[in-house]
Protein backbone atom coordinates (compact mmCIF):
# COMPACT_ATOMS: atom_id res chain seq x y z
CA UNK A 1 0.00 0.00 0.00
CA UNK A 2 1.09 3.50 -0.47
CA UNK A 3 1.89 4.08 -4.12
CA UNK A 4 -1.57 3.86 -5.63
CA UNK A 5 -5.10 5.01 -4.98
CA UNK A 6 -7.50 2.56 -6.55
CA UNK A 7 -11.27 2.85 -6.73
CA UNK A 8 -13.18 0.03 -8.41
CA UNK A 9 -16.96 -0.13 -8.34
CA UNK A 10 -19.63 -2.04 -10.19
CA UNK A 11 -22.39 -0.11 -11.95
CA UNK A 12 -24.82 -2.37 -13.75
CA UNK A 13 -22.70 -4.93 -15.57
CA UNK A 14 -19.61 -2.75 -15.79
CA UNK A 15 -16.76 -2.20 -13.36
CA UNK A 16 -15.57 1.40 -13.33
CA UNK A 17 -12.02 1.99 -12.17
CA UNK A 18 -10.18 5.13 -11.20
CA UNK A 19 -6.52 4.63 -10.38
CA UNK A 20 -3.80 7.10 -9.49
CA UNK A 21 -0.18 6.10 -9.04
CA UNK A 22 2.82 8.07 -7.80
CA UNK A 23 5.61 8.37 -10.33
CA UNK A 24 7.76 11.30 -11.42
CA UNK A 25 7.39 10.30 -15.09
CA UNK A 26 10.61 12.09 -16.01
CA UNK A 27 10.89 12.63 -19.73
CA UNK A 28 14.23 12.44 -21.51
CA UNK A 29 14.24 16.26 -21.76
CA UNK A 30 13.35 16.77 -18.10
CA UNK A 31 15.93 14.21 -16.97
CA UNK A 32 18.64 15.80 -19.08
CA UNK A 33 17.95 19.18 -17.50
CA UNK A 34 18.29 17.62 -14.05
CA UNK A 35 21.32 15.54 -14.93
CA UNK A 36 19.64 12.24 -14.10
CA UNK A 37 18.40 9.24 -16.07
CA UNK A 38 14.97 9.44 -17.63
CA UNK A 39 12.50 7.21 -15.86
CA UNK A 40 8.81 6.79 -16.50
CA UNK A 41 6.17 4.09 -16.32
CA UNK A 42 6.21 2.01 -19.50
CA UNK A 43 3.51 -0.59 -18.83
CA UNK A 44 0.41 -0.79 -16.67
CA UNK A 45 -1.69 -3.90 -16.26
CA UNK A 46 -4.84 -4.57 -14.24
CA UNK A 47 -5.97 -8.08 -13.37
CA UNK A 48 -8.72 -9.80 -11.50
CA UNK A 49 -7.21 -13.11 -10.45
CA UNK A 50 -5.49 -14.45 -13.57
CA UNK A 51 -7.55 -12.43 -16.01
CA UNK A 52 -6.07 -9.28 -17.51
CA UNK A 53 -8.85 -6.69 -17.69
CA UNK A 54 -6.86 -3.65 -18.73
CA UNK A 55 -3.44 -3.12 -20.22
CA UNK A 56 -1.50 -0.22 -21.66
CA UNK A 57 2.06 0.36 -22.89
CA UNK A 58 2.98 3.94 -22.08
CA UNK A 59 5.48 6.67 -22.88
CA UNK A 60 7.18 9.57 -21.14
CA UNK A 61 4.16 11.67 -22.09
CA UNK A 62 1.72 10.55 -19.45
CA UNK A 63 1.45 13.28 -16.83
CA UNK A 64 3.35 13.06 -13.55
CA UNK A 65 1.58 10.82 -11.02
CA UNK A 66 -0.53 9.25 -13.76
CA UNK A 67 -4.25 9.03 -13.41
CA UNK A 68 -6.18 6.37 -15.30
CA UNK A 69 -9.86 5.67 -15.68
CA UNK A 70 -11.06 2.53 -17.41
CA UNK A 71 -13.98 0.10 -17.51
CA UNK A 72 -14.51 -3.60 -18.06
CA UNK A 73 -17.39 -6.08 -17.92
CA UNK A 74 -18.23 -7.48 -14.52
CA UNK A 75 -19.43 -10.80 -15.93
CA UNK A 76 -17.96 -13.72 -14.04
CA UNK A 77 -16.79 -11.68 -11.08
CA UNK A 78 -17.95 -12.42 -7.55
CA UNK A 79 -18.01 -10.68 -4.21
CA UNK A 80 -14.58 -10.38 -2.69
CA UNK A 81 -12.77 -10.24 -6.05
CA UNK A 82 -9.87 -7.84 -6.04
CA UNK A 83 -8.48 -5.69 -8.81
CA UNK A 84 -4.69 -5.83 -8.89
CA UNK A 85 -2.79 -3.11 -10.75
CA UNK A 86 0.86 -3.47 -11.68
CA UNK A 87 3.07 -0.84 -13.22
CA UNK A 88 6.57 -1.30 -14.61
CA UNK A 89 8.94 1.55 -15.35
CA UNK A 90 11.94 2.10 -17.58
CA UNK A 91 14.35 1.11 -14.80
CA UNK A 92 12.61 -2.26 -14.50
CA UNK A 93 10.93 -1.52 -11.19
CA UNK A 94 7.47 -2.96 -10.73
CA UNK A 95 4.84 -2.10 -8.15
CA UNK A 96 1.62 -4.04 -7.60
CA UNK A 97 -1.28 -2.99 -5.41
CA UNK A 98 -4.80 -4.28 -5.15
CA UNK A 99 -8.24 -3.26 -3.99
CA UNK A 100 -11.51 -5.09 -3.51
CA UNK A 101 -14.06 -4.29 -6.21
CA UNK A 102 -17.10 -2.67 -4.59
CA UNK A 103 -20.64 -3.62 -5.42
CA UNK A 104 -20.07 -7.22 -6.51
CA UNK A 105 -22.67 -9.77 -5.47
CA UNK B 1 18.33 -42.24 -16.32
CA UNK B 2 15.02 -42.56 -18.10
CA UNK B 3 13.16 -40.72 -15.32
CA UNK B 4 15.53 -37.78 -15.53
CA UNK B 5 14.92 -37.52 -19.25
CA UNK B 6 11.19 -37.50 -18.71
CA UNK B 7 11.41 -34.70 -16.15
CA UNK B 8 13.65 -32.72 -18.44
CA UNK B 9 11.01 -32.87 -21.19
CA UNK B 10 8.38 -31.65 -18.77
CA UNK B 11 10.41 -28.57 -17.93
CA UNK B 12 10.91 -27.65 -21.57
CA UNK B 13 7.20 -27.99 -22.30
CA UNK B 14 6.33 -25.67 -19.40
CA UNK B 15 8.69 -23.00 -20.66
CA UNK B 16 6.95 -22.89 -24.03
CA UNK B 17 3.52 -22.05 -22.62
CA UNK B 18 3.02 -18.26 -22.56
CA UNK B 19 2.38 -16.92 -19.08
CA UNK B 20 -0.44 -14.59 -20.01
CA UNK B 21 -1.98 -14.78 -23.46
CA UNK B 22 -3.24 -11.23 -23.54
CA UNK B 23 -0.24 -9.48 -21.98
CA UNK B 24 1.32 -7.46 -24.74
CA UNK B 25 4.09 -5.02 -24.12
CA UNK B 26 4.01 -2.75 -27.14
CA UNK B 27 7.21 -1.07 -26.06
CA UNK B 28 9.02 -4.34 -26.65
CA UNK B 29 6.97 -5.49 -29.64
CA UNK B 30 7.05 -2.24 -31.60
CA UNK B 31 10.04 -0.18 -30.50
CA UNK B 32 10.04 2.13 -33.54
CA UNK B 33 6.60 3.45 -32.65
CA UNK B 34 7.96 5.12 -29.55
CA UNK B 35 10.80 6.99 -31.25
CA UNK B 36 8.96 8.30 -34.30
CA UNK B 37 8.38 12.04 -34.39
CA UNK B 38 5.52 12.33 -36.87
CA UNK B 39 2.14 10.80 -36.07
CA UNK B 40 1.96 9.16 -39.51
CA UNK B 41 5.34 7.47 -38.94
CA UNK B 42 4.29 6.23 -35.52
CA UNK B 43 1.09 4.78 -36.89
CA UNK B 44 3.01 3.05 -39.65
CA UNK B 45 5.57 1.62 -37.21
CA UNK B 46 2.79 0.30 -35.01
CA UNK B 47 0.15 -0.92 -37.44
CA UNK B 48 1.77 -0.89 -40.87
CA UNK B 49 0.40 0.86 -43.95
CA UNK B 50 -3.17 1.25 -42.81
CA UNK B 51 -5.96 3.51 -43.92
CA UNK B 52 -8.10 4.11 -40.85
CA UNK B 53 -11.68 5.21 -41.37
CA UNK B 54 -12.45 8.40 -39.54
CA UNK B 55 -15.49 7.24 -37.63
CA UNK B 56 -16.81 5.82 -34.37
CA UNK B 57 -13.84 6.95 -32.28
CA UNK B 58 -14.36 9.88 -29.95
CA UNK B 59 -11.40 11.74 -28.49
CA UNK B 60 -12.15 14.39 -25.91
CA UNK B 61 -9.84 17.03 -24.50
CA UNK B 62 -10.33 20.62 -23.38
CA UNK B 63 -10.25 23.13 -26.25
CA UNK B 64 -7.76 25.16 -24.28
CA UNK B 65 -5.50 23.47 -21.72
CA UNK B 66 -4.00 25.73 -19.11
CA UNK B 67 -1.48 23.17 -17.85
CA UNK B 68 0.53 21.42 -20.53
CA UNK B 69 1.90 19.06 -17.91
CA UNK B 70 -1.44 17.37 -17.27
CA UNK B 71 -3.99 17.59 -20.05
CA UNK B 72 -7.07 15.39 -19.52
CA UNK B 73 -7.87 13.16 -22.50
CA UNK B 74 -10.67 10.64 -23.00
CA UNK B 75 -10.88 8.01 -25.75
CA UNK B 76 -14.16 6.27 -26.31
CA UNK B 77 -15.41 3.86 -28.94
CA UNK B 78 -18.07 1.15 -29.27
CA UNK B 79 -16.04 -0.77 -31.84
CA UNK B 80 -15.03 -4.31 -30.84
CA UNK B 81 -11.35 -3.54 -30.49
CA UNK B 82 -8.06 -5.34 -30.20
CA UNK B 83 -5.90 -2.33 -29.45
CA UNK B 84 -6.15 1.45 -29.22
CA UNK B 85 -3.25 3.83 -29.80
CA UNK B 86 -3.02 7.44 -28.65
CA UNK B 87 -0.88 9.98 -30.50
CA UNK B 88 -0.29 13.73 -30.51
CA UNK B 89 1.79 16.00 -32.70
CA UNK B 90 3.17 18.45 -30.15
CA UNK B 91 5.90 16.46 -28.38
CA UNK B 92 9.29 15.30 -29.71
CA UNK B 93 7.83 11.83 -30.18
CA UNK B 94 4.23 11.31 -31.13
CA UNK B 95 3.15 8.07 -29.45
CA UNK B 96 1.66 8.52 -26.00
CA UNK B 97 0.18 5.13 -25.18
CA UNK B 98 -1.02 1.88 -26.73
CA UNK B 99 -3.85 0.06 -24.98
CA UNK B 100 -4.34 -3.67 -25.43
CA UNK B 101 -8.06 -4.32 -25.19
CA UNK B 102 -8.68 -7.38 -23.06
CA UNK B 103 -11.59 -9.76 -23.50
CA UNK B 104 -14.57 -8.05 -21.94
CA UNK B 105 -12.67 -4.79 -22.10
CA UNK B 106 -14.42 -1.56 -22.96
CA UNK B 107 -12.83 1.25 -24.93
CA UNK B 108 -13.46 4.14 -22.60
CA UNK B 109 -10.21 5.41 -21.21
CA UNK B 110 -9.31 8.65 -19.45
CA UNK B 111 -5.90 9.85 -18.49
CA UNK B 112 -3.77 12.96 -18.33
CA UNK B 113 -0.95 13.62 -20.76
CA UNK B 114 1.89 16.05 -21.34
CA UNK B 115 1.73 18.33 -24.34
CA UNK B 116 4.58 20.64 -25.25
CA UNK B 117 3.70 24.12 -26.41
CA UNK B 118 6.57 25.55 -28.45
CA UNK B 119 7.13 28.66 -30.52
CA UNK B 120 6.95 26.35 -33.53
CA UNK B 121 3.52 24.90 -32.79
CA UNK B 122 2.18 27.98 -31.04
CA UNK B 123 0.50 25.77 -28.49
CA UNK B 124 -1.70 24.21 -31.14
CA UNK B 125 -1.92 20.54 -31.84
CA UNK B 126 -4.04 17.51 -32.55
CA UNK B 127 -4.60 14.47 -30.37
CA UNK B 128 -5.35 11.34 -32.40
CA UNK B 129 -6.62 7.90 -31.43
CA UNK B 130 -6.47 4.87 -33.73
CA UNK B 131 -8.57 1.80 -32.94
CA UNK B 132 -7.55 -1.61 -34.26
CA UNK B 133 -10.81 -3.51 -34.65
CA UNK B 134 -11.15 -7.23 -34.10
CA UNK B 135 -12.51 -7.18 -37.66
CA UNK B 136 -9.02 -6.36 -38.90
CA UNK B 137 -10.02 -2.80 -39.85
CA UNK B 138 -8.77 0.45 -38.38
CA UNK B 139 -10.69 3.50 -37.23
CA UNK B 140 -9.65 6.85 -35.93
CA UNK B 141 -10.79 10.02 -34.25
CA UNK B 142 -9.07 13.19 -33.22
CA UNK B 143 -9.49 16.50 -31.45
CA UNK B 144 -7.69 19.80 -31.78
CA UNK B 145 -6.25 21.44 -28.74
CA UNK B 146 -4.54 24.63 -27.66
CA UNK B 147 -2.07 24.54 -24.79
CA UNK B 148 -1.09 27.65 -22.88
CA UNK B 149 2.67 28.06 -22.96
CA UNK B 150 4.89 27.74 -19.94
CA UNK B 151 2.79 25.04 -18.30
CA UNK B 152 4.82 21.92 -18.97
CA UNK B 153 8.43 20.73 -18.77
CA UNK B 154 8.92 21.94 -15.17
Amino acid sequence: MGNMKIKAKVKGDIVKVKAAMKHAMLTYDQAKAKGVDANFITHIEAKVGDKVVFEVSTSQFLAKDPLLKFKFKSEGLKKGDKLAITWTDLSGKTVTEDKKIKGLK
Amino acid sequence: MERRKFLGLGLVAAALVPASLSAVDFRKEKPDTWTAHKVADSIKALYGDIKPEEKDVTVKAPKIASNGGAVPVTIQSDIAAKSVALFQDMNPESTVAVFTVAEGGIVDYSTKIKLKATDENGGNGTITAVVEGTDGKFYMGNVKINVAKGGCEG
